[in-house]
């Protein structure tokens, strides 16, 4: 693949905190050519943002490299000067990073940080270039990652842009200086699954038609598969697995690897929990539903929409952000007035204190109260329904049984718990005052995928234990396809699809269907054949473009 | 999708409109509300029954204090303050003497709080938990307990040994032959008369009160902007720059000061009312003769119009200041200007 571009040698890496020091990276070593694709691939604590960040140089404060090297064009820069270290930012490499709103300052504008990088990028190349001359470089660089309206974009403030199109800015954040490397750190993961695809796309175009070498960062093996030639496996500060991208997506060697794989959910073939459609009654009845916000030229959030969730079926309400998903689930919770149409649920009144919907949110490490123990947590809704003393004791010890954890887990802190436990303490709470239908609000959005999947065995299994009934509201396809017996596709507040769910990804009807599910990030090869063919007309008509 | 900026600012002078209209109403009931015959106490006790009914009559004080009101709103929108009982002048005439040294003892103060505060609070926010930063807290934490009064006296104090002297109470220094200037402002009008003595001695005076004055919002803004930066140096922008080489020094006092001048300029906002409350006591000590010492008089006289206006001009100069720290904040925060925000 030609020479060697970066290369690192046994690095290890320590953070100290609060005294304690702790080993994040262990001895790793890895290179990536010229014009190689590489995908550094890890769940949550696996080192791979670190190494990143140590190649970057941007390792927090209470960082120390232990041993090793980082060498870029033969430098290293973990021993390079200061300033020599900085001359390579944006030339040799550079780094998309993700998006979410806060990569860019709120209050100046996106052209001042373009402009701010290119002048400090030039002048330490001994380059003096003046105000117009930068913004006509600038703006060309953004019509590369096809943002046509450059001046626009540079008058705006980042909270003007979508996400999609700031996610492109950062993209041509790293291209101003035409690096040889560049570093992307989960791009588009906070963006919707047809922008993250288009980012993807525009990020290997951009890599193939300017020569550069790849090093992707992410947790989602779908999106290895599509942007990367070789794979490095990271676990827990250890390199696992390093391979060909297609070995490694089909034949791992490594059981992690092989867990890995396991665990993601698929979007063809045999499902991971094979759910049996419910033939029992409605309980929850929605006609002509519909929500305006504010008064005048509202905003027409969910319209006319109709559902009918069977008793103890899993119904799936599948959409992108602002596709009134959320909306909905929030009527139905009655945390929200519906401006006009139905809702019935249709099961006996609840007990005074109790409620038939509950509801667990995506990120158990903001919904549960960080100065709460698990025990205190779990009792607020114990005692809303009057339930004292041992019977109180008794159920806790219950709930905890209920979700597998162990009953002394009651004493701790949410700060003290994993991701998967915190949520399954989300859960706990949600069943505690024993409701009848419980709302999924992206309930694994926030896990590892291989958390995810216990997280998901656990649901499944409560909803036989207890007879549950479960509206999820996702944006991942492929893990409805695996776990709702029913699903509704929303888009613009409206429901453009409804079915069982293998008719739905059988022979998806609606031309938006077959975009989301086109859009899915896959592992294998057979997935990618079997997902369904959209044309480019319809592309425009259904998808929110990210350029505008 | 942007709201013009005019348009913000006169929604927001509107609301401000209504609260005038409260505080007029709350101080006008309750000064006549507390007891007490203003009357009796302007003609002193040797005045007779027939005097101290006909000055009341004279005051519309055997009104309904509804009637009252509305006589004194309509005269107060032609500029009628009503006559002093005390200094037997019209009110606005006593306003217009007093009001200048105090807003100019205040702006100075905040200058002081602005120059002091927001290096302060940048510096032991890049050297957070090193002993700058201890030594910063603990002045900063210092600045707010103690108490203004205590303050003001030990630098009187201090001044006081000043080798060749320093001027501890007054404007200005005796003798300069000033006749006063178009403003009132001391700075102000002799900068304009291209008298720099005059200039000079007017600072040198208010030095000491401004720093009094100043002391418990420096400490509240350097702690304010101390951990505004911290916790802006942690956002994903910094990392942005960072990794792409721009300079510490140009993200620190580009970047993260134009961001983090957000929060300290608010409680700008509000520090204004414990400012004007200080100057009381601080105009008291160093001999100020601005208004507060005015509205202090006329409260232990019972000095109705006087009261009354002190404390109207009091809710106006807050207003002012705080119209002022949001349209400031406008400009600084794109954000602001959208509809949504306000």
């Amino acid at each position: 693949m030609g020479d060697t571009l970066l290369s690192v040698e046994n690095l290890s890496v320590d953070f100290t905190s609060y005294g304690r020091t702790r080993q994040v990276l262990r001895d790793i070593s890895f290179s990536v050519a010229a014009g190689e694709r590489v995908a550094l691939i890890g769940e949550t604590g696996s080192g791979k943002s670190v190494t990143a960040k140590a190649i970057i140089g941007t390792l927090p404060r209470n960082a120390t490299v232990r041993s090793g090297s980082i060498r870029v064009q033969d430098k290293d820069v973990l021993t390079l000067p200061r300033g020599e270290r900085e001359a390579l930012k944006g030339t040799a490499f550079s780094l998309i990073m993700q998006d979410p709103l806060s990569s860019f300052n709120p209050v100046f504008r996106i052209g001042t940080h373009l402009d701010d990088v290119m002048r400090f990028a030039d002048r330490r190349n001994g380059i003096s270039t003046s105000r117009s001359e930068r913004r006509s470089r600038i703006a060309a660089v953004l019509r590369r990652v096809q943002l046509a309206d450059a001046e626009r974009v540079m008058n705006a403030y980042p909270f003007e842009l979508s996400g999609g199109m700031r996610q492109r800015v950062l993209i041509g954040l790293a291209l101003l200086h035409q690096p040889k490397l560049l570093i992307a750190d989960e791009p588009g993961t906070a963006l919707d699954v047809t922008t993250q695809d288009e980012i993807l796309n525009l990020i290997n175009t951009l890599v193939r038609e300017e020569n550069m070498a790849l090093l992707m960062i992410t947790h989602n093996l779908g999106v290895v598969r599509k942007v990367s030639d070789r794979v490095v496996v990271m676990h827990h500060g250890d390199i696992v697995e390093t391979g060909p991208c297609h070995d490694i997506l089909s034949q791992p060697t490594q059981d992690y690897t092989k867990a890995l794989l396991d665990a993601v959910p698929a979007l063809y073939g045999p499902r991971v929990t094979d759910m049996p459609q419910s033939d029992r009654g409605p309980i929850i009845n929605i006609k002509n539903l519909n929500k305006i916000y504010g008064r005048r030229n509202g905003h027409h959030a969910v319209r006319d929409v109709n559902l009918t969730l069977r008793e103890g079926e899993i119904f799936g309400l599948a959409g992108e952000s602002g596709s009134g998903k959320t909306t909905v689930a929030r009527m139905i919770m009655g945390l929200l007035r519906p401006t006009s149409g139905d809702l019935m649920i249709d099961a006996p009144a609840p007990a005074k204190g109790r409620r038939l919907t509950q509801i667990v949110y995506q990120n158990p490490g903001t919904s549960l109260n960080p100065k709460r123990t698990v025990r205190q947590t779990l009792t607020l809704p114990l005692k809303s329904i009057g339930m004292q003393g041992d019977a109180r004791e008794a159920r806790l010890v219950e709930l905890m049984g209920l979700v597998r954890l162990p009953q002394s887990y009651l004493g701790k802190y949410p700060h003290e718990l994993s991701g998967g436990q915190k949520q399954r303490v989300a859960i706990a709470r949600a069943l505690a005052a024993e409701p009848k239908i419980l709302i999924l609000d992206e309930p694994t959005a926030a896990l590892d995928v291989s958390v995810q999947k216990t997280v998901i065995e656990l649901l499944v299994q409560l909803r036989e234990e207890l007879g549950l009934t479960y509206l999820m509201i996702s944006h991942d396809l492929s893990l409805m396809r695996n776990f709702c017996s029913r699903i509704a596709i929303m888009l613009r507040g409206e429901i453009v699809e409804e079915g069982a769910t293998p008719d739905v990804f059988a022979a998806p009807t609606h031309p938006y269907t077959r975009a989301l599910i086109a859009a899915i990030p896959v592992v294998s090869d057979v997935e990618e054949r079997e997902k369904p063919v959209v044309t480019e007309e319809e592309r425009m008509r259904f998808l929110v473009k990210s350029t505008d | 999708m942007r709201q013009h900026p005019l348009t913000a600012i006169l929604a927001r002078l509107g609301s401000f409109l209504l609260v005038m209209v409260v505080l007029s109403l709350m101080i006008f009931t309750l000064a006549r509300v507390v007891p007490g015959d203003p009357a009796r106490m302007a003609l002193g006790p040797a005045a007779t029954p027939e005097q101290v009914q006909a000055l009341r009559q004279q005051m519309g004080l055997d009104q309904p204090v509804a009637v009252q009101y509305l006589d004194y709103i309509g005269k107060a929108l032609h500029g009628d303050l009503g006559i002093s009982l005390v200094s037997q002048r019209p009110v606005t005439t006593d306003l217009a003497q007093t009001v200048p040294a105090t807003v100019e003892l205040v702006l100075v103060s905040v200058v002081f709080m602005f120059l002091v505060a927001i290096p302060l609070g940048v510096v032991t926010a890049h050297y957070r938990d090193h002993t700058l930063d201890h030594v910063g807290r603990i002045l900063s934490l210092t600045g707010v307990t103690i108490p203004s009064f205590l303050f003001a006296i030990t630098l009187q104090l201090l001044a006081a040994r000043f080798p060749g002297g320093w001027p501890i109470i007054g404007r200005l220094e005796h003798g300069l032959g000033w006749q006063g200037g178009p403003t009132g402002f001391l700075l102000l009008d002799g900068l304009l008369a291209a008298r720099f003595d005059v200039v000079g001695s007017a600072l040198q005076h208010i030095a000491l009160p401004a720093f009094a004055l100043s002391m418990a919002g420096i400490g509240q803004i350097t702690r304010i902007t101390r951990s505004s930066m911290i916790e802006n140096q942690r956002k994903d922008h910094v990392l942005t720059l960072q990794s792409f080489g721009v300079p510490e020094r140009v993200i620190i006092f580009r970047y993260l000061l134009k961001l983090s001048s957000i929060a300290p300029l608010t409680i700008m906002g509000l520090e204004f009312a414990s400012l004007i409350g200080n100057a009381f006591v601080i105009e008291m000590i160093f001999a100020w003769g601005g208004f507060a010492s005015y509205g202090l008089n006329a409260i232990l006289q019972k000095d109705l119009n006087a009261v009354t206006a002190v404390v109207l001009v009091a809710g106006l100069f807050f207003i002012v200041a705080n119209l002022i720290v949001d349209v400031l904040i406008s400009i600084i925060d794109p954000r602001m200007r959208r509809k949504e925000a306000l």
